[in-house]
């Protein structure tokens, strides 16, 4: 927490405890260490005696227990099982310290003593018995195991496990396939006999239903539900059903279709009410027949425009960084928030985040979507995203876009239904972006979580529109490491349907049977998680359908009222306002924007079309249930801390953090509840009535919010445990304070091991 | 919200003219362009009307902003113009035709003689306005009455009366509290070995080890190392005080190089030979004039315009939040120590009033809650910044034309950045808001109130400044509900420890970057607070009414159903 720069001659032993004290430890009395094992989970090799370093400071010597590699995670098992926190999201599946094989990014084994480390492979081998272990996750975690007690050859057979599962050579090898096939089965009992129909809110756009749902939805009378792509005939990439203007025909698109990348041809997305479309479509192959092509389609979609208006086409690749710019900006991200030593890179670590291009990047996306939008609310033109495959920056755009024009895609269940549209079903390569199986890191891109940042700035800049919480965005982005979801496993739905056809088989699932119901989706989140903690994912300032303030319509609905935003700093018009300073600002602001003149005199560079709708958007109060630009000054471009920090000891501000607001406001809002519910109870006490069963509004159970009012457990005041990690902590996890002067750090500092998974020292043993 | 729009005068404040007016002036705005309307200048304020848009656009500054007045370009040009520098970070332009009247003088002439009234023989406008307010400001700080919030006298602190009359240090309050055992004529010595007779005095006191913050100046060691018995026994008798550790600690705030330098001026810091048990700290906070320089720096990445690429590096190269950064750091070690280590400190820079009131003041910010409440920290503002003798008039340089003089310097500007960046972390903790911090920042400069005038308690007192001017706390407390943060917590005996890596320190773009339309705070979540707080309330008032309507039913209808939701309903816990 101090600089570390303070001259003063003190010294401080960073070596491990004397062998003595750590004998002390392990020779008491031994409890037989057990992992928790999922169904069809087998242990594959396990190792005793291992000591986790930790960052708790009065806990130097670190934690003791069993180190275990199973067919799906890394587990350690703690010989003294502290009382669990009730501080941490538990998850279901998980416990505290396991780690799924899929979300580990490197596993990098030392010899502390003769100086040589090794970044294990599969099938690899290790000519040296490791003092350590270090696992790089993909959630940003580091976790360093110590093997200085443990049997040197059990310790490196689990390290070679450990490598070797976390390679697996086949997408059928990853444990989810043997979880959910059995799963299904244990569960049947509780299912109502055969087939069950779908008890999942999230549309999962599988079916014409939920497209033909869509197109009612927006209003988009000229475009009709195609489904020229089934059994994956046109396009290996696209759904089996996609959204096309109505004026063109089966037998024209087929045709089309051979002109473009992989068949994709154009596919609508979401449809404005002013008529105005979103497109999206892969480049054209052929150039011979590209221009014809293209004209026709692009007539389609003027005759498919009320106004016929002509489409404004946007190539994303011309306009935006690439899967490779992005990853390698990611890279370097990772490497400061969680690999330099936290206080070495404070005095730069400004310019450290700006020379990594993640926010910059991150506002080009926004700023790109934003203007977009201005062709579809301002210009009133259908607007059409071009990207070579269709497949990765066209997905972050157009469901950016849609976030920013439809507020319904703010409510939960709507951004779960955005990404499983824009993402998922368009084929966005999910297996190859995750690098699942290890095998080309040349295609891993965590252009989803470039996505998650970009939604995350708009929810920090509007913190009341958005029904979820930053919470829900870095648990689903660590979903995506959990391989037991059939959302992140594939990289097409051609590929989900064969594999799941395969596993079905295979599993002896009868035919018919639903895919959500036999291998679901990440949206079904009991999975993960038990109901009381999914409320961390209910945002209390909500405005908007399902809000306190709105329901039952009993309250206005609180739109901001035109002055608020000058309010909270200029305060409003009292009676003493003698003292005050003008609201010379809210007038500034006003006249600006009813600037259009121009004279020699203007220092102000003129104006384009766009940038005077959003001017002009920007003057008047955000209306949260319509149309929402994000400020894209690079001053407004924020860092993630939960996201990038949460792991990071060093960073944590104890009781405080945006988690004591979230508190207050949680509380609060379920007091409202409560009342309201009693509203409801009264209104329901005429004589006659049965008593009420409520209806999501019950006190007791099934409350939205995580912190209740009146419970005894959660005073007014924060808990202690609130930290800026809530719900996640960074105990547990390696502190890089602790490894500072040792000869790891020097080789966390030096070799930078993110950037290449070579081996970095011969063993010439 | 402005009831006259369509007058060209501002509305005056009591015993506020008009001193000139002018017409067809043009302002420069940076963010929308030329506007041209009428300036009208009274004794307080420079005020812009212009009606050339569909909107009438107003600039409304407090003449005690101007830093700099600049006639700017050629003579023989038909327009002049004319530069505003702002201490506020802004800068403003104006133009108007050449005077036809060369007798006649330029509107911005006339400024000049109004915005720097020290400079030309007037009075700051504080002395003249004469608005009255329900609550009195003069009254929120009594020395005594604050020792003895915090136990103060006890069996080992004393309130001594040595300095009434400025005597000991007239940059120091009347009012010390000093160990028990030390008498007044050893406390004169003690002065003779401090710079400026600032001798270690209490600033707060643990409720429960008894660890003790002192603020002081740097001893005047010199380059042969002079050493001060009394001094040394000065220091042993407060590390005695706290019974619960057998070390001070001595915080210098400045760089080791710093106060190796100053030796050679007859200063310097206290040596671990002569001090035993104590132990010295450098917290490497650069001086006043590296801060002035960093804020001028900052002004120029921010105003007017944000450049597109290269904000954060360009923000780095200010060392704005390093410096504010390192401020924290130190308050932290301090706060560490005495609530951790039950160890009592003292804290120095070279004369204590400047980095020695930024890190006494932030660190019982974090150690004590009541400093928090928006009563405390104006007794905090009273007690370590005014008392204590920041010298406000020449860190601003109130009503002075000499825009270049050495003595400016933002420190407290720098420590309100630093409260700020408290609350950003401690959502709850605070009971006053952001606009509160920045309405002290715009009356800091404005002259209205005399809270920031003078250098000194003895100055204050000399000029009468209670009795001829208004406190500017008369003005807050008297409409608290505009500063109240409705989030706060009251958790009493709470400490924070704030993250002070610059990981988690931000821009504080709502006061710096203000100006720019552009820059529009985000949703407010302290309005959204308070719109469920309504709408709680509203709802608690149906639900009253309900009961009260179904008691009254079942009351009156022989057929009692039993379970009936009556019973059922327990009053919600309320808590604001």
């Amino acid at each position: 927490m101090f600089p570390a720069k303070v001259p003063k001659p003190t010294f401080k032993c960073y070596l491990p405890p004397a062998q003595t004290d750590v004998k002390n430890t392990v020779e008491k009395p031994l409890k037989k260490l057990e992992a928790k094992l999922l169904s069809g989970e087998i242990v594959v090799n396990e190792v005793n005696f291992v000591r986790k370093c930790i960052s708790t400071e009065n806990n130097q010597e670190g934690l003791w227990g069993k180190l275990i590699c199973t067919n799906f995670k890394v587990s350690f098992i703690p010989q003294d099982t502290s009382p669990k926190q009730k501080s941490t999201l538990s998850h279901l599946l998980l416990g505290e310290h396991d780690i799924p094989l899929t979300c580990l990014e490197q596993v990098v084994t030392v010899n502390d003593t003769k100086g040589k480390k090794k970044v294990l492979g599969s099938n690899q081998k290790l000519k040296f018995n490791p003092t350590e272990l270090i696992l790089y996750c993909k959630d940003l975690r580091v976790i360093r195991f110590c093997f200085d007690e443990a049997g040197p050859e059990s310790a490196r057979k689990v390290c070679l496990a450990i490598a070797h599962y976390s390679h697996p050579a086949d997408l059928q090898l990853l444990f989810g396939f043997e979880y959910q096939g059995r799963r299904y089965h244990e569960s049947k009992a509780e299912r109502v006999n055969g087939s069950t129909p779908r008890g999942l809110q999230t549309p999962i756009f599988d079916r014409s239903s939920d497209w033909d749902r869509e197109i009612k939805r927006t209003n988009a009378s000229e475009w009709r539900v195609c489904s020229i792509n089934q059994n994956y005939a046109v396009s290996s990439s696209l759904p089996e059903h996609i959204v096309v203007p109505s004026s063109l025909t089966d037998q024209d698109l087929v045709q089309y279709a051979s002109s473009f990348t992989d068949g994709r041809i154009p596919m609508w997305c979401w449809s404005h009410s002013n008529g105005s479309a979103l497109v999206r479509m892969s480049s054209l192959t052929d150039p011979l027949q590209q221009k014809k092509t293209e004209q026709k389609i692009f007539a389609a979609i003027t005759k498919s425009h009320p106004q016929r208006n002509e489409p404004f086409r946007s190539d994303l690749d011309k306009s935006l960084p690439s899967i490779l710019d992005i990853q390698s900006a990611f890279v370097k991200l990772r490497q400061i928030c969680i690999l330099d030593p936290f206080e070495e890179s404070e005095e730069r670590w400004l310019s450290t985040i700006e020379n990594s291009r993640w926010l910059e990047y991150v506002r080009a996306f926004l700023k790109h979507s934003a203007e977009m939008v201005y062709h579809l609310e301002g210009g009133n033109s259908s607007v059409i995203l071009q990207e070579e495959e269709d497949r990765d920056l066209n997905c972050v755009v157009s469901a950016l876009m849609q976030l920013m024009l439809d507020p319904r895609y703010r409510s939960l269940i709507g951004f779960q239904s955005l990404v499983q549209k824009e993402w998922v079903m368009a084929g966005h390569r999910f297996l190859d972006r995750c690098n699942h199986l290890k095998k080309n890191d040349k295609e891993e891109s965590p252009l989803f979580l470039l996505f998650l940042d970009c939604v995350w700035q708009m929810m920090n800049q509007y913190p009341a529109a958005f029904e979820f919480t930053e919470t829900y965005l870095t648990v689903l982005s660590d979903s995506m490491w959990i391989p037991l979801f059939s959302t992140f496993l594939f990289n097409s739905s051609k590929q989900r349907a064969q594999h799941l056809m395969d596993f079905a088989k295979h599993k002896a699932i009868p035919q018919g049977e639903d895919q959500v119901v036999y291998f679901p989706p990440v949206w079904e989140w009991s999975q993960q998680f038990s109901t009381k903690d999914q409320t961390l994912f209910n945002n209390p300032m909500y405005v908007g359908k399902g809000a306190a303030c709105v329901q039952n319509g009993e309250v206005k609905t609180f739109k901001r009222k035109p002055k608020a935003y000058s309010s909270t700093l200029r305060g409003p018009p009292t009676n003493l306002r003698n003292g005050v300073k003008g609201g010379e600002e809210t007038l500034t602001r006003r006249s600006s924007l009813a600037n259009e003149l121009k004279s020699e005199l203007t220092p102000v560079k003129d104006e384009s079309p766009s940038e005077r709708f959003f001017k002009d958007w920007f003057s008047r109060p955000a209306d949260l249930q319509g149309l929402l630009i994000p400020l894209l000054m690079p001053s407004h471009m924020a860092f993630w801390k939960l996201f990038f920090l949460r792991w990071v000891p060093e960073a944590c501000i104890s009781k405080g953090g945006p988690v004591t607001t979230y508190h207050k406001l949680s509380q609060l809002v379920d007091e409202i509840e409560i009342l309201q519910s009693q509203l409801r109870q009264y209104k329901g006490t005429s004589p006659g009535n049965t008593p009420l069963t409520s209806s999501g509004g019950n006190p007791t159970d099934q409350r939205r919010m995580y912190f209740q009012a009146s419970s005894p457990d959660d005073p007014s005041t924060p808990p202690e445990y609130l930290t800026s990690s809530f719900p996640f902590t960074p105990t547990g996890n390696l502190s890089r304070r602790t490894v500072q002067g040792t000869p790891i750090s020097k080789f966390l500092n030096g070799a930078r091991i993110w950037l290449s998974t070579e081996t970095l020292a011969n063993d010439t043993v | 919200m402005f009831e006259d729009s369509d007058k060209e005068e501002p509305q005056l404040l009591p015993n506020e003219t008009v001193q000139d007016m002018a017409q067809d002036v043009t302002y420069f705005c940076p963010f929308t362009g030329a506007l041209r309307g009428t300036v009208t200048v009274t004794n307080y304020r420079l005020f812009f009307k212009s009606m050339d848009r569909e909107s009438t656009f107003m600039l409304d500054l407090p003449l005690g902003v101007v830093s700099r007045v600049e006639r700017i370009g050629n003579a023989s040009s038909r327009d002049v113009s004319y530069g505003l520098v702002c201490k506020d970070m802004r800068n403003l332009r104006f133009a108007h035709k050449q005077m036809e009247d060369t007798l006649r003088k330029s509107i911005f002439e006339v400024l000049m003689k109004f915005a720097f009234p020290v400079s030309n023989g007037l009075q700051i406008f504080a002395f003249e306005y004469g608005q009255v307010f329900p609550e009195n400001g003069w009254k929120v700080y009594d020395a005594l009455s604050e020792y003895k919030r915090q136990g103060i006298p006890n069996e080992s602190w004393r309130i001594t009366k040595v300095n009434d009359h400025y005597e000991l240090c007239d940059t120091y309050p009347s009012t010390l509290a000093v160990p028990v055992n030390i008498p007044d004529e050893e406390l004169k010595r003690v002065a003779a070995f401090r710079a400026k007779g600032r001798i270690p005095v209490l600033s707060w006191i643990h409720p429960e080890s008894q660890a003790t913050v002192t603020r002081c100046s740097q001893p005047m060691v010199g380059v042969n190392g002079k050493r001060s018995k009394e001094d040394e026994k000065y220091l042993q008798a407060i590390m005695d005080a706290n019974a619960q550790s057998h070390k001070l600690f001595i915080f210098d705030a400045r760089p080791s190089v710093n106060a190796a330098a100053n030796k050679m001026k007859g200063g310097g810091y206290e040596s671990e030979d002569a001090y035993q048990n104590a132990e010295l700290v450098f917290l490497e906070i650069h001086n006043i004039h590296v801060m002035r320089e960093s804020l001028r720096k900052l002004k120029e990445v921010v105003y007017p315009n944000i450049e597109d690429s290269h904000w954060l590096s360009n923000l780095e190269s200010t060392h704005w939040l390093e410096h504010i950064k390192l401020i924290l750091a130190g308050a932290l070690r301090i706060a560490d120590k005495v609530e951790s280590g039950k160890t009592s400190v003292v804290v120095h820079c070279s004369d204590g009033w400047d980095r020695t009131a930024q890190l006494t003041s932030l660190s019982v910010l974090m150690l004590d809650g009541y400093y928090r409440t928006i009563r405390g920290f104006e007794v905090l503002l009273e007690k370590e910044w005014l008392s204590f003798g920041h010298r406000f008039q020449l860190r601003i340089g109130h009503g002075d034309k000499n825009h270049t003089d050495a003595d400016r310097s933002p420190v407290f500007i720098q420590f309100i950045d630093c409260v700020w960046q408290l609350t950003r972390q401690f959502p709850a903790a605070f009971e006053f808001n952001e606009y509160f911090l920045v309405t002290i920042l715009d009356h800091l400069y404005s002259c209205l109130f005399g809270t920031f005038l003078c250098n000194s308690e003895q100055q204050r007192l000399k000029e009468e400044i209670p009795k001829r001017t208004v406190s500017l706390w008369s003005y807050i407390n008297s409409q608290l509900e505009d500063f109240t943060n409705p989030l706060y917590v009251n958790y009493s005996n709470h400490v924070l420890f704030p993250a002070v890596s610059l990981h988690h320190l931000e821009l504080w773009v709502g006061y710096y970057i203000r100006w720019n339309p552009r820059m529009r705070p985000q949703e407010p979540i302290h309005q959204r607070y308070k719109e469920l707080l309504a709408k709680r309330a509203e709802l608690q008032k149906r639900v009253d009414e309900l009961q009260r309507e179904v008691a009254n039913r079942s009351a009156s209808s022989a057929s009692e159903r039993p379970g009936s939701p009556t019973r059922s309903i327990t009053p919600v816990q309320t808590f604001v």
